[in-house]
């Protein structure tokens, strides 16, 4: 689609040419969707490469998926090459050109976040965003993400090692989703993503196994988009105070999705499952939130932001 | 777990993710759909992308139906590129086949494809013996229609419900296979293409017994030198691909398989899709749908 200022946004001091973000585990690191016919880095104001920690890891064994009704299940458990091996590796072949990469970190101790951190602080990507959130690793992630006092100390820790932009990546797992937003923007963040996955499961009733693997997976898709929007709302609160920006996710996948959680005040609008459902979705969503903005004569996508009427 | 980076690395060396051939997604009309008893049924599909770019192999990831988001990942069993259509074979197992299964000629569905590496059926020295099991057949009969030299293939083909394909005496006569093993897939004795039918369910002409059995016959009564250009592709179920690693390993004869795992994007993104190998003495979780399907059978040795 033809590119439009209205729905150029800013975000933690960079430009997204697009409110739309690829979201981390869903596009593997950056290469795969540009294999298909129609897709166009263009459309996304940024890509998030899947979840890197400081060593590789093999992840989980399979399965590793399943769909649930209006969602699904997953427990990749963080496959990845490690952090060096990305930026020394991966990054060189990314097209620069056409839209920004961002890292998404992880560890199993604050010390290890940090060299993550400042492994990808010497790299090209324009923001580092920090999974405190993961639930399918067994150290590390969503325990981190559960606790504002862990939480704060894994930002601290990573933002003594990079300047670049930090956003949080904040769990829905856990009691009270501000708090932890709080300590994370006095640790340092400079932008929220709200919500990575909740915790989840299923059955195979012949076999009476699980399906998964993990056992556990996290849930995405549809499914959770009234959960992300309540978490957002909450989150909204702390973070409009500080005037720190929100990357919105949790089941996207038509533009009033996306203009729900600009209204409850999501800048960047995050897009996960929506893609395995349709590759092509991106110019279908700026095409909707385009026709929004100018039905309600509004002349910006952040002027949209917030604006819910409570 | 592995401390030394990886010698490949699945999601992330370039060799393997970028410039790879491109990959399509098209509104798939269906031309025909029509059922076979076992809840088996075929559909003919529009999507000329796919027909036309598609080797042995590769599948479609297909959305069965609008309430079932999730694509469900079907291999191509015959495409006509002059008229952009596919084939398929599928079995109602679950929600999203049995949604298939209902789709009435006429509609659309949003389809991905061509995906994933196919066979390796380049050397033309070698004679390609392509086992099939179930809904597993067709990716051999495309591989068989593929090659362009029809006295280097033998397709062989089990089920434990009637085959949804016409049946005809075969014309070849085949080493280790012999008494009642008399009935071929018409389609492919129309080509000059051999081929031979296994089952325990008591149909006509078939070898009564699994469809391994049938090709470790074949293959022990071939001399020593005819077998060693034999290279066995197989897909079908997990059993049976078990059965055919083990006879590939004896006969020490390459051996190509196509595996399944359950799927979110398809095209590589999420890493939910993998299967463990083992390279160079590394365990490793390669993405079924590009990665493979088709995987060597060396590099399984935990199948
Ligand atoms: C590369 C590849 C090629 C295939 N080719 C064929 C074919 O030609 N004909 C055919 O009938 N079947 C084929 N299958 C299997 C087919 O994809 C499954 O039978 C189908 O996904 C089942 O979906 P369902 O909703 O009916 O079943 P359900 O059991 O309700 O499915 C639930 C979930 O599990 C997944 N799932 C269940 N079984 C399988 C399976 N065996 N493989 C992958 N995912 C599964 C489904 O996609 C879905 O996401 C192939 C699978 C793969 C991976
Ligand atoms: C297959 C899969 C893998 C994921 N991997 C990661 C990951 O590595 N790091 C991360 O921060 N989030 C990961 N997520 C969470 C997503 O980035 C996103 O927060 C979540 O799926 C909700 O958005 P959605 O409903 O649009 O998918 C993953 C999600 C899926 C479905
Ligand atoms: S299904 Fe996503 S990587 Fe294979």
């Amino acid at each position: 689609m033809k590119k439009s200022s209205t729905l150029e946004v800013e975000f933690a001091g960079l430009t997204l040419q697009t409110p739309l973000v690829l979201l981390s585990g869903c596009v593997g690191f950056g290469e795969e969707y540009t294999r298909i016919a129609g897709f166009s880095n263009h459309d996304v104001g940024a890509v998030i490469l899947k979840g890197t920690t400081l060593e590789p890891r093999l992840g989980n064994a399979p399965h590793r998926l399943y769909e649930t009704p209006s969602g699904m299940l997953n427990a990749i458990g963080l496959q990845n090459p490690g952090a060096r091996h990305v930026v020394d590796a991966v990054l060189p072949h990314l097209p620069w050109s056409e839209t920004q990469f961002w890292a998404n970190a992880n560890g199993t101790s604050p010390e290890e976040y940090g060299e993550v951190a400042a492994i990808f602080d010497d790299s090209p990507v324009s923001a580092i965003e920090i999974n405190i959130s993961c639930p399918n690793v067994k150290a590390g992630g969503v325990h981190f993400g559960n606790d504002p006092a862990m939480a704060a100390k894994v930002v601290a820790a990573m933002r003594k090692r990079t300047s670049k932009p930090l956003i949080t990546k904040l769990s829905p797992n856990n009691a009270d989703i501000a708090e932890v937003a709080r300590c994370c923007i006095d640790a340092g963040s400079d932008a929220l993503s709200v919500i990575n996955t909740l915790v989840g499961m299923a059955v195979d009733r012949e076999c009476r196994r699980p399906v998964l693997a993990n056992i556990s997976g996290g849930l995405s898709g549809p499914a959770i988009k009234p959960v992300a929007l309540w978490k957002l709302h909450q989150v909204y609160q702390v973070a409009a105070k500080h005037g720190v920006p929100i990357l919105g996710q949790g089941g996207i996948t038509t533009p009033e999705d996306a203009i729900d959680f600009a209204i409850v005040g999501a800048q960047a609008i995050g897009i996960g499952t929506g893609l395995f459902y349709d590759p092509l979705l991106c110019p279908k969503l700026l095409e909707g939130m385009d026709d929004y903005l100018q039905r309600h004569a509004i002349a910006r996508w952040s002027e949209l932001v917030g604006t819910l009427v409570a | 777990m592995p401390t030394t980076p990886f010698p490949f690395q699945p999601m992330t060396d370039p060799a393997t993710t970028s410039k790879q051939p491109t990959i399509f997604e098209e509104q798939a009309e269906i031309l025909a759909n029509v059922s076979y008893p076992g809840d088996q049924f075929i559909l003919r599909l529009h999507a000329p992308n796919s027909a036309q770019h598609a080797i042995a192999g590769q599948f479609v990831h297909l959305r069965c139906s609008e309430h079932l988001p999730l694509r469900r990942p079907l291999s191509i069993m015959q495409t006509d590129r002059e008229r952009g259509t596919i084939d398929l074979l599928a079995k109602a197992v679950g929600d999203g086949t049995h949604a298939l299964r209902d789709q009435p000629v006429g509609t659309k569905l949003p389809l991905l494809g061509p995906i994933g590496r196919g066979f390796d059926l380049s050397d033309p020295d070698k004679h390609y013996l392509c086992i099939g099991g179930g809904v597993g057949i067709p990716p051999m009969l495309f591989a068989a229609l593929s090659l362009p030299d029809p006295t280097r293939v033998l397709v062989l083909a089990g089920s434990e419900v009637p085959f949804p394909f016409a049946l005809a005496p075969s014309t070849f006569l085949l080493p280790g296979i012999g008494g009642n093993t008399i009935m071929a897939i018409d389609s492919l004795e129309q080509r000059n293409i051999a081929s031979r039918l296994a089952s325990k369910a008591e149909i006509y002409g078939c070898f009564n017994g699994f469809v391994p059995q049938l090709a470790a016959n074949h293959l022990l009564a071939l001399d020593p030198t005819a077998r060693a250009q034999r290279v066995l592709l197989a897909c079908g179920p997990l059993p049976m691909l078990r059965a055919v690693a083990d006879l590939g390993r004896q006969l020490q004869l390459p051996t190509q398989l196509s595996l399944e795992e359950y799927m979110a994007c398809g095209i590589g993104g999420c890493a939910g899709c993998v299967v463990e190998t083992e390279e160079h003495g590394q365990r490793y979780f390669r993405r079924v749908c590009v990665d493979g399907p088709v995987f060597n059978a060396a590099v399984l040795p935990n199948l």
